[in-house]
């Protein structure tokens, strides 16, 4: 755990390559079965590589014009269409917090729908007019960076089995074989964790999508995708999610309340599928850890490292504890020590055969 | 349309896989998957490869010189048998998981091609035409080397 911290803390400091090259090796892992199946095909590995993100680049432009056209249609109307989704989540709390008072009386007297409401409504305004400018700017500076991605995949999918392969060439013949068995369970681990992720993700887009269009929310696929994506951030991910599905159903349907909170009941009974079913099928099964440190790293990845370090904790535990406990058991392996001063020994006999008084 | 993009490059290492028995059947485009999979390694004369009772990782292929086969740090006394280029060895920690069965040492300089268990897998889970290629021939080279004990056995004065 202290490694994962120092790791987690270490990788702060370099925010703007972490978040692209997290992006990257969810791309890598999602992008190198194909590659896989053209290599073992007879396809040379970087043709494999380029094929594979050449087709993902197309497919990606192909998706993302008729999006980015879309857009700036929607771009006029944009701060109109955010402001009436927070005006619709206002009037959400405010018809929730008069219900509430009618039916309990010491709320009235709390006062808690003036307290609430005026809370909110500063905060809503504030926000709007201060804070979301510099937020959109924020995110647009992030662009560059996160246009490294894909340009990181495609190099992980060309050159990571020769990387591999010069990790393995500079190992000694003593440790060889320890490290052949590091490199594996570190890629295993790697890809088991973000595959589960990907899947689960397509699961997730499915149930709530399938779910939100059987309430009748508009947009239902779209917004089941960003909840899905939104998720990847453990706890505050499945929290914005569900608030902006729950925006936009008090927005569209304002006089009938039950399309929340089924939204809401939706999302609950998704996490719970989440938790109990599809997590331990995909992405659990690969980390094989307690749920208590779990937990407790994914705070600490947070504290140290914000939202990257909530995605990230969970992974690094278990890259580090594939390498620390090979690298431990290499260490505490007197045999493989003497073998390896053994093997330089008659190495150094051999340069220096002629050399000797 | 694949051939398109099929690279012609032909590595030195290619003529030599091509002479190991384990590789026997394999077409040349399958033999240049494999290639891809193996790791070159260079021992000197004397120099442990791996130890008996150890967890096996890789199966080796002998490309140039001898590798001995010897009982856990007798090389004289508890020699098994010394293998030439072109024999595949280590390969039963691979097959059924056990610990390296005997200790293989380098006879003289060698030059071996390693392939890791991962790759093994891989190629045995994702391509099954070379994964039951080689899977035959491990099982002849097996069924050779128990046909030559048997026989040895046989001979072995009561």
């Amino acid at each position: 755990m202290v490694c994962t911290t120092v790791l987690l803390v270490l990788l702060r400091q370099a925010l703007w390559l972490v978040v692209p090259f997290l992006l990257a090796i969810i791309l890598y892992y999602a992008l190198f079965p194909p590659v896989r199946r053209l290599t073992l095909a007879g396809v040379e590995r970087e043709t494999a590589a380029a094929i594979v993100a050449g087709i993902f680049l197309v497919a990606a432009l192909a998706l993302m014009v008729p999006t980015l056209s879309w857009l700036a249609g929607q771009a006029v109307t944009g701060e109109e269409a955010l402001l009436r989704y927070i005006e619709g989540g206002q009037a959400l709390i405010d018809r929730t917090l008069t219900a509430l008072e009618t039916r309990f009386g010491f709320l009235k007297r709390l006062e808690l729908h003036a307290e609430v409401g005026g809370k909110i409504a500063e905060f809503s305004g504030t926000y709007a007019q201060k804070q979301l400018a510099g937020t959109l700017l924020g995110a647009a500076a992030w662009l560059p960076a996160m246009l490294l991605a894909p340009f990181l995949a495609f190099f992980f999918l060309r050159d990571g089995r020769r990387f591999l392969k010069f990790m393995g060439d500079a190992v000694p013949n003593a440790y060889f074989e320890r490290t052949l068995y590091m490199i594996d369970r570190v890629d295993a681990t790697a890809r088991a964790y973000f595959q589960g992720l990907l899947k689960l993700t397509l699961i997730d887009t499915v149930c709530l999508a399938l779910g939100l269009a059987v309430i009748g929310v508009p947009n239902a696929l779209g917004l089941g995708l960003m909840a899905a994506v939104l998720a990847w951030v453990p706890f505050i991910g499945s929290i914005i999610g569900c608030v902006i599905v729950v925006l936009v159903a008090a927005t569209e349907f304002p006089a009938d309340p039950w399309v929340v909170y089924a939204a809401v009941a939706l999302f609950l009974f998704v996490r719970l599928l989440d938790d109990f079913v599809f997590m331990p099928l995909t992405v659990g099964r690969s980390l094989h850890m307690h749920p208590l440190p779990t937990v407790l790293l994914i705070f600490i990845g947070g504290t140290v490292a914000g939202v990257p370090g909530l995605i990230l904790a969970l992974p690094l535990a278990g890259v580090v504890m594939v390498v620390a406990g090979t690298v431990g058991g290499i260490v505490n392996e007197p045999r493989l020590r003497a073998r390896h001063l053994f093997a330089r020994t008659l190495r150094e006999r051999r340069i220096t055969a002629d050399l000797r008084l | 349309m694949l051939q398109i993009f099929q690279g012609n490059r032909e590595t030195p290492r290619l003529g030599t896989l091509r002479q190991l028995s384990l590789f026997a059947t394999l077409s040349p485009l399958e033999l240049r998957v494999v290639d891809g999979l193996l790791q070159e390694r260079r021992y000197l004369k004397g120099e442990i490869i791996f130890d008996e009772g150890e967890e096996g990782q890789a199966v080796y292929l002998v490309i140039a010189g001898r590798v001995l086969i010897c009982r856990q740090g007798e090389p004289e006394a508890g020699r098994i048998t010394e293998l030439d280029s072109g024999v595949v060895f280590g390969e039963l920690a691979l097959l059924d998981d056990s610990p390296r069965a005997a200790q293989a040492r380098a006879a003289e300089d060698c030059v071996l091609a390693a392939l890791s268990r991962g790759d093994f897998e891989s190629l045995l889970d994702t391509h099954a035409v070379i994964g039951s290629k080689i899977s035959l021939q491990l099982a002849r080279q097996l069924g050779r080397q128990l046909r030559e004990r048997s026989s040895a056995a046989e001979r072995r004065p009561l």
